[in-house]
């Protein structure tokens, strides 16, 4: 709604008025039809009337011990479940679109730019030394943010920065980091920091519990407001420097307060689950095709059908097989051969305009 | 090379012309290892360093003492160290472990410093954790995991290596009697009677349990009377909780590897502490005395005695600590005390539990 009366408010023709409308009814329609199908499906049948009896109930009272195993497994196994693919889902691609307005580079995410690297380092950092809670959280927002400040240093060239050397330092960064988590895992006891390692970076929502949606939704969540708030000012960044500077804009502290929104919405979602890649480049792309460059638009976009996504994968993650399927296997098989075919798309209008 | 050949020539003939089997005074020895590897020996191995994780105990249970090991994965170390062999053999836990990594790859100047005759490494595993063995000029001989009959043949082949195969016969009638006694009673067993047995192979950081192909654990559940609760999943496997409260197993069994697990973690747990196992009191974690007693091992007919007393106490009556007592007597020459079974079962936390009684100290 308000992305709609924005579009009417920059004076757009009344027809993409209607026609945006329609798509964010979509989206939130698409959002909410797997939210309930998420809920209802899972390894241990629950009918589904009984399933939405069981959290009507719990919303009554959400502070209560559910006595029975089907509500249990309902209230304190799926609903924490699907809220933090929800949150992870709209946070990771609406970062991925952020920075790609800030980059004026459609290849850029969370990964290429080291900072899920940086994240994961931390994360690596506090298990090794036995910490979990905010404090892992602190550790992983800390490195991830500071993966990314190495990134513009290492790529401020004579005061300017190329979009090809950030992205260049942002490889090489997250090398680093990456060396940097195996030399831990080198070190890690066998049997029991090591699988906690290797289990936490292949990501999975698996361990989500309603402690793990008190740790990261409220960094998420503010990540994802400062975000939106800023679309106006990603519009404006995403013109060129001299354009921008010409239009009000302070782009350096504006794309610092970017980074440091995007590293914490990264950090808050790696430390309950882990590196979850190719949201950050798949869904914006797709939002793109759909609403268009205007990140009044696109960034709204993003959120819904992240997380729609997010939520869609995970569910099939965990039902599909007796064996939970590792996140990342899933969102690289569809993601890669999508993302395949919108570079493709993306380049045939291109070249046809 | 040729010399060694000569010499192994040699060394048959004249056991074929004194018509007697290779006795203790016999010099060279020589064996087929498990992947079909010719291993020659001049004389029995006096230097073993052990890559793989259960065989370090293996060696000190097949040669009684720790004199002959002068190596070992880290692994291996830190289950002498929270188990009681690091007490019976204080020796062996000034035992070099930078010898390999633990991923099994050696590490060659550590190997040729602990100067070992013989090198015992996993099998089937590629030829990029056995080649610097190799070329390094090393005897290794490759060991295969999986079933009994792997375990069993690997244990024979390192008994023959250290020139004690009388040791390991012993040890192979024990294994035997114990297995059939357990079989004769549990084979008739209908699959109403068998209880769903589920074995967690993790539980702190993800939860994995074993389907039923390639698994010890499945073998082991099996010839105790029960049924492996997650038959379906294919080798090991991460899980969820959601799917434990769907197979609703009868017992659980933690594994003995996580040093920080213990039952209450079952209990303490909403969705786990609902299941059918962990309302009859029926979670178990696997016991740790000379090594863990999941994986096969030269202890593994005591934990089919004491798996076998859970799933079924009025079938079976074995007296688990007079066995213990024996076995380690055999085994290491050491008298268990009581309060070493009950560090070895773990009576501390799990003493309570369903059929656990039967195991207590008189």
């Amino acid at each position: 709604m308000s992305a709609a009366s924005e579009g009417q408010a920059a004076g757009q023709p009344t027809w993409r008025w209607t026609r945006s409308t329609l798509t964010f009814v979509i989206l939130v329609a698409l959002l909410l039809v797997s939210l309930a199908v998420s809920v209802c499906v899972g390894r241990y049948a629950v009918p589904v009337d009984r399933a939405i009896a069981i959290i009507w109930q719990s919303l009554h009272d959400p502070t209560a011990m559910p006595e029975a195993i089907d509500e249990r497994i309902v209230w304190l196994v799926r609903v924490p479940r699907v809220i933090l693919a929800v949150v992870c889902g709209a946070g990771l691609a609406i970062s991925g679109a952020a920075l790609q307005g800030v980059f004026r580079n459609p290849l850029v995410s969370p990964q290429v730019l080291g900072i899920s690297q940086g994240a994961a380092f931390g994360g690596a950092l506090a298990i090794s030394a036995g910490i979990w809670g905010f404090p892992l959280l602190a550790l992983v927002f800390v490195f991830g943010l500071s993966a990314l400040a190495l990134v513009g240093a290492i790529a401020r060239i004579d005061g300017r920065t190329q979009i090809v050397t950030v992205i260049l330092s942002g490889m090489v960064v997250g090398a680093l980091f990456s060396a940097f988590v195996s030399l831990l895992q080198y070190f890690a006891d066998p049997n029991s920091s090591l699988p906690a390692i290797v289990y936490w970076l292949l990501g999975s929502f698996a361990t989500a519990t309603w402690e793990r949606v008190l740790i990261a939704t409220p960094g998420i969540v503010v990540g994802l407001i400062v975000l939106w708030s800023l679309r106006f000012r990603l519009n404006v960044l995403s013109l060129d420097e001299a354009e921008a500077k010409s239009l009000g804009a302070r782009p350096d502290l504006e794309r610092w307060l970017i980074f440091a929104m995007v590293a914490l919405v990264v950090g808050a979602q790696v430390a309950v689950s882990g590196i979850v890649g190719w949201i950050g480049l798949v869904i914006p792309h797709a939002c793109r095709l759909i609403v268009g460059h205007d990140h009044r638009k696109l960034l709204p976009a993003s959120a819904l059908l992240g997380a729609a996504y997010l939520v869609t994968i995970d569910t099939l993650a965990r039902t599909l097989t007796a064996a939970e399927i590792p996140l990342g296997v899933l969102t690289a098989i569809v993601g890669a051969p999508v993302f395949a075919l919108l570079i493709r798309q993306h380049y045939r209008e291109k070249g046809a305009g | 090379m040729n010399r060694a050949h000569v010499r192994r020539i040699a060394g048959a003939a004249s056991i074929l012309l004194a018509l007697m089997p290779i006795g203790a005074h016999a010099q060279s020895i020589s064996l087929t290892d498990q992947e079909g590897r010719e291993i020659a020996l001049e004389k029995p191995a006096e230097r073993i360093v052990t890559i793989p994780m259960p065989m370090a105990s293996g060696v000190i249970a097949i040669d009684g003492s720790a004199d002959k090991l002068v190596g070992m994965n880290p692994l291996s170390l830190t289950a002498l160290e929270e188990g009681i062999l690091g007490r019976i053999f204080p020796n062996a836990l000034s035992i070099t472990d930078a010898v390999t990594g633990t991923d099994f790859v050696p590490n060659v100047e550590a190997l040729a410093a602990a100067d070992p005759d013989l090198v015992i490494q996993w099998g089937g595993r590629g030829p990029e954790i056995v080649d610097p063995i190799l070329n390094a000029g090393l005897n290794a001989m490759l060991i295969v995991y999986g079933n009994e009959d792997n375990a069993r043949t690997y244990m024979r082949n390192v008994a023959t290596a250290i020139g004690k195969p009388e040791r390991y016969e012993a040890h192979e009638a024990w294994r035997e009697e114990v297995r059939q006694e357990i079989a004769e009673v549990t084979e008739s067993l209908g699959e109403e009677e068998r209880p769903n047995v589920l074995y967690m192979g993790r539980s702190l950081s993800d939860i994995t349990a074993n389907g039923a192909a390639n698994s010890y654990q499945n073998w082991s559940i099996a010839l105790a009377g029960g049924r492996n609760a997650a038959a379906e999943l294919e080798g090991n496997q991460s899980i969820n909780r959601e799917q434990i409260a769907q197979w609703n197993p009868d017992v659980i069994l933690l594994n003995s590897f996580e040093p920080e697990l213990d039952v209450s973690w079952v209990y303490d747990d909403p969705i786990l502490s609902l299941t059918k196992a962990a309302q009859d009191k029926r979670v178990y974690k696997m016991p740790l005395g000379g090594y863990r007693w999941d994986p096969p091992s030269q202890e593994s007919p005591l934990t089919w005695m004491w798996l076998a007393e859970l799933l079924h106490p009025d079938l079976f009556d074995f007296d688990l600590r007079a066995e213990m007592r024996d076995a380690y007597r055999t085994l290491y020459n050491y008298e268990l005390t009581d309060a070493d079974i009950d560090g070895i079962i773990w009576t501390s936390f799990q003493g309570d539990g369903f059929g656990y009684d039967q195991f207590a100290a008189k």
